[in-house]
């Protein structure tokens, strides 16, 4: 066969590559100026149908007050958006408003890529929030966004499960760790094995940081370090897997991350009676999950020495530093947590409204779940929490290695104390100190 | 998805694959042939032309600290030093070349065995090719790498199958131990294009050596290595050349299965996957930019090794 034959043959080949290639998800469309004097606002969040319907009616309200103003939004999966996000604002193109993660907030904030708020305080009116909502956002004396709504976790558990099964719903207000850990046993073993009492992901920040608090320890300090401490990783990790051992949780390898979305999740399916669920998804997994699911609080927040709950939101809004519109921008932040009929119309997809005034307003709109969850997230701003600190730049990272460790630990290729220390040790070292 | 990496690492394997450089004799000989080669040609030029400026743009924040926010800053070398110290990046390595030096000779041989299959003058031919192509392009889909969890998990099908034998199956995708063996095996699964290529070549082999090898009492395995594997080894060559980069480069698989990764307990950290993260998710894109060019740097070295080799193997009879 001669060189000119193979490549002749080769040729071929190239159609298969070019073939399977695949062609990537829709991108943010650039912003644009002025069409006919009409100012353009971008602005780009992530959430799925459902969401995008609810911040639609509300944005055809901004729409409407505001005459010039357009807004042209984009929304995609929280996965891609983080990427895009980044990939846009180093092409110089950052959207005027955009959904902000906790996590990534500093990574954007202290590089000055976002606009703050506080220097606008006539703008944007934060009175109507609470001292713990606001500090949500606060980097230092400054503040880069504002919560688009309040959340917390909490433990759900399916009722109609666990009366099937008989066993009883612990006191959501007073339980504790090894409270959770008997209920969960319990199902298992009344269950035959075709349910398991509880799951929820190790490795989750939201779930590690209640149970540090919880002990007295910050998971990240004031000045932006690692504050939890390898004893309180070991214990987490070590809990969890006495659970596994004692049937309540499921074996190692049982759980797939098939999808996040409610209808996807083990607790619908009906093999999980109790789960870790952000409040603002209550309504969709009660749904998902047949309706019965009661909402309690995570375990052991009254015997510990503090409160580990704490008062969070599934994001915050932010305003690009770049922002050529930054007055519509500004208004359109305003609208967004200020206006009563913004909030109506956007339901709880974002979790409770941030100003507990506009909170109070909708509730006897919304749905049982819906209040449910406001009452649930009313009662924790009520009462004494301990203050949490934002995600330093390079949390990104910890919750990656956590991640990682944590699969080390559940297969057993590790020991929750050795996972512990590498996480500890990889933690620092993300966080530069 | 590609971009990061479609740079520096797709360069090369444009130039691999898509571009015959004309035989001297041919040129001045057949002009007018040559032009409408150039034709052909041109969308990859011009393609080029969007990929050069990225291209060069990487190597200078390669030697750069760059957030993506603020502007980069040059610090030398930094990057190459910090990469000796990543044991994540020696993870991610050692993932991509178990992946690289057991899928690729194993799909190698599977394609060779189902083209020599094909090639045996079966009626329908055309609808066999298009059933065992069919995978190479569904392969690397989103879908298929979803389906294939449901195939592979714990309660999956393959378990179902493996408890009628009394064997406890593990979480193929979910456990650590086992989630890059499932992704070979899917790679093998998408053995189409060498496959393709393989059936070409055979047919290229005149029969007269097989028969004339028959009449001398070559038995089928002989007629294979002596007829067979030597006229077939610019094929073979091409294909090994081929797969052994496209594998290097490997993204999707890992990012699909893992939802971005690399996991469980990164084990599906391909290196093209870190470098995503690296540069994407968290902001370390002088850190990529390095990586990058290092994968070009590995690929160059592997494929001028081959090349190195091929003297000693691969026959031309021209």
């Amino acid at each position: 066969m001669s060189r000119r034959t193979v490549l002749r043959t080769a040729g071929l080949a190239g159609l298969g590559v070019g073939l399977g290639t695949s062609a990537c998800g829709r991108g943010f469309g650039g912003g644009d100026d002025p069409e006919g004097g009409t100012v353009r606002l971008d602005m780009v969040w992530w959430g799925d149908a459902t969401r995008a319907e609810k911040t639609q009616a509300a944005l055809d309200i901004f729409q409407r007050k505001n005459p010039g103003v357009t807004v042209q939004v984009e929304y995609q999966d929280s996965g891609p958006y983080k990427d895009k996000l980044a990939t846009r604002f180093a092409a110089g193109d950052a959207p005027d408003v955009m959904a902000m993660r906790m996590d990534s907030l500093r990574e954007y904030a202290d590089r000055g890529a976002l606009l703050d708020l506080g220097q606008y305080a006539d703008a944007v009116d934060l009175t109507g929030l609470s001292e713990n909502a606001r500090a949500l956002a606060a980097v230092g004396d400054r503040t880069y966004g504002v919560p688009a709504g309040l959340n917390a976790i909490g433990f759900v558990v399916n009722r109609t499960l666990t009366e099937k099964y008989g066993v009883a719903v612990p006191d959501g207000n007073t339980w504790n760790w090894p409270d959770l850990a008997t209920f969960a046993r319990e199902v298992t073993r009344a269950s035959g094995g075709k349910v398991y009492g509880t799951n929820f992901e190790a490795y989750t920040l939201a779930n590690v940081i209640v149970f540090t608090r919880q002990r007295g320890e910050d998971f990240y300090t004031a000045d932006g370090g690692l504050g939890v401490s390898e004893a309180t990783v070991a214990d987490w990790f070590g809990m969890v897997e006495s659970m596994r051992a004692e049937g309540g949780f499921p074996p190692a390898g049982f759980i797939e991350k098939i999808g996040a979305s409610a209808e996807q999740s083990y607790l619908a399916r009906g093999s999980i009676a109790a789960q870790i669920i952000p409040t603002n998804n209550l309504l969709a997994f009660n749904a998902a999950a047949g309706g019965n699911l009661a909402l309690l609080r995570i375990p052991g927040e009254t015997q510990s020495p503090r409160r580990g709950q704490s008062v969070d939101c599934p994001h915050l809004w932010s305003i690009a530093a770049a922002s050529k519109h930054r007055d519509e921008a500004l208004r359109l932040l305003d609208f967004l947590v200020n206006d009563v009929e913004a909030s109506k119309a956007s339901g709880t997809t974002r979790g409770v409204p941030a100003n507990s005034t506009v909170a109070d307003e909708i509730k006897p709109t919304l749905s049982r779940d819906d209040q449910v969850a406001t009452e649930y997230l009313g009662g924790l701003q009520r009462e004494q929490l301990p203050r949490s600190y934002t995600y330093p730049p390079g949390s990104s990272k910890i919750a990656a290695s956590l991640e990682s460790i944590a699969a080390e630990v559940e297969f057993r290729r590790q020991t929750p104390r050795q996972a512990a220390k590498a996480f500890v040790e990889a933690g620092r070292k993300a966080l530069g100190r | 998805m590609s971009t990061a990496t479609g740079a520096p690492a797709g360069a090369p394997v444009r130039l691999a694959s898509g571009t015959p450089p004309p035989a001297p004799a041919a040129r001045r000989s057949r002009p007018r042939k040559d032009r409408a080669g150039y034709l052909f040609l041109l969308p990859w030029f011009l393609g080029m032309l969007f990929t050069i400026i990225p291209f060069f743009a990487s190597l200078y924040l390669a030697f750069t600290d760059y957030n993506l926010l603020n502007a980069p800053r040059w610090i030398g070398a930094e990057n190459f030093t910090e990469m000796l110290h990543d044991p994540l990046l020696r993870q991610s390595l050692k993932v991509t070349f178990v992946y690289t030096f057991v899928s690729v000779p194993l799909s190698l041989v599977v394609a060779l065995g189902v083209a020599m299959l094909l090639n045996r003058g079966i009626r329908g031919l055309a609808v066999y090719r298009a059933v065992f192509y069919l995978p190479s392009l569904l392969g690397g889909s989103v879908a298929v790498v979803l389906l294939w969890r449901y195939v592979f998990g714990l309660d999956g099908i393959v378990n179902a199958f493996l408890g009628w034998f009394g064997i406890d199956g593990p979480g193929w995708t979910s456990d650590p131990d086992h989630a890059l063996t499932t992704l070979i095996v899917l790679h093998i699964w998408t053995f189409g294009s060498p496959m393709v290529i393989f059936l070409a070549g055979l047919r290229q082999i005149p029969t007269m050596y097989y028969e004339a090898a028959a009449m001398d009492g070559a038995s089928r395995w002989r007629q294979f290595r002596s007829v067979t594997l030597p006229l077939l080894s610019p094929i073979i060559f091409f294909n090994l050349v081929q797969s052994l980069i496209t594998s290097f480069q490997t993204f999707t698989q890992g990012f699909v299965l893992s939802g971005g990764t690399g996991g469980p307990a990164d084990s599906t950290m391909f290196y093209n996957l870190y470098l995503y993260q690296q540069g994407f998710s968290q902001f370390n894109m002088g850190y990529a930019s390095a990586m990058a060019w290092m994968l070009l740097v590995v690929i160059a070295a592997f494929t001028a090794l081959n090349f190195l080799a091929a003297k000693y193997w691969v026959f031309y009879d021209n």
